[in-house]
């Protein structure tokens, strides 16, 4: 994987979380996905396409997607609901935008379609690339110390 | 002063409407894409317009140039927030008339000041 296709989804997750949540990501180790099945408990899907096709998920568990609907709203929700699946998508929305700025600057233009939310473990998602993909895990932590991550996973078509 | 909130997902509605609430705008109504607004604007006075740029049905783009050809509406300041944040597309915003454009993410303080622009500019007459 060319390093130009990581990095804008990398600076693009470091800048979101920091501007629009304060807090601050680490990145794990990149992993290779084999699998179409969704990394979380709740996943925003968004298709790219422009001078390159591809697919990018935006996935958490259940405790870091509500850790992040209650930091960007100041709200104490639970559960997944209705609110926090709106959040999730527009975080993907948000998250490929900044990521589409940075593909620019290595005049790779890129557009986006509106992004769809699912919920649930293991879902099947139709990437519409072929696999491998490739998986970014950033780490951050929830309520003072647990630890939570949320998987960018995409590929393009080469 | 009223403003027109545009956007497909109710999180980023909400989030504007907290940063208008924070410098004491609560007069807000509200749109999930460019035909819902415009059909407010047939109907309410707004004094500023603050919308996204993909949304189903109708863009905000579309919207924007829609507004602009209006002889009615057309003078009333629209601020742009969008996560599109390549430069072809805040040229294409700026060229068709928007009054300012912010890329998501943004922090308050950006809004706010984009915001308060816009309001100076209803206050002195020049909008609306």
């Amino acid at each position: 994987m060319d390093v130009k296709y990581m990095n804008p989804f990398i600076i693009a997750a470091q800048v979101v979380f920091k501007t629009m949540l304060g807090i601050e990501v680490k990145m794990g180790k990149p992993i290779l996905k084999q699998s179409k099945q969704t990394s979380g408990d709740i996943t925003g899907i968004m298709g790219l396409a422009g001078d390159q096709r591809g697919t990018l998920c935006v996935s958490l568990r259940k405790e870091g997607a509500l850790h992040v609907y209650n930091t960007l709203m100041g709200d104490r929700c639970n559960e997944i609901n209705e609110d926090v699946i709106d959040a999730i998508g527009e975080l993907t929305n948000i998250i490929s935008g900044q990521a589409r700025k940075e593909f620019e600057k290595s005049n790779i233009n890129l557009k986006a379609a509106i992004p769809m939310v699912v919920v649930g473990k293991d879902v099947e998602t139709n990437f519409i690339t072929t696999l491998p993909i490739v998986s970014l895990p950033f780490y951050f932590s929830v309520n003072g110390g647990n630890e939570e991550v949320m998987y960018l996973d995409f590929s393009f078509e080469y | 002063m009223k403003v027109l909130v545009v956007d497909d997902f109710a999180t980023m509605r909400k989030i504007i409407k907290n940063v208008l609430k924070q410098i004491d705008i609560e007069t807000v109504t509200e749109a999930e894409n460019g035909k819902q607004a415009l059909e407010i604007l047939k109907n309410e006075k707004v004094d500023l317009i603050i919308s996204d740029w993909i949304m189903p049905e109708m863009t905000g783009i579309e919207f924007l140039k829609a507004c602009k050809e209006d002889e009615n509406i057309r003078k009333i300041p629209f601020i742009m927030v969008t996560a599109e944040a390549q430069k072809s597309s805040v040229i294409e915003a700026i060229k068709s008339g928007a009054d300012n454009y912010i890329v998501k993410p943004f922090t308050p303080e950006k809004l706010r000041e984009a915001i308060e622009k816009a309001r100076a500019k209803v206050v002195q007459g020049l909008g609306g």
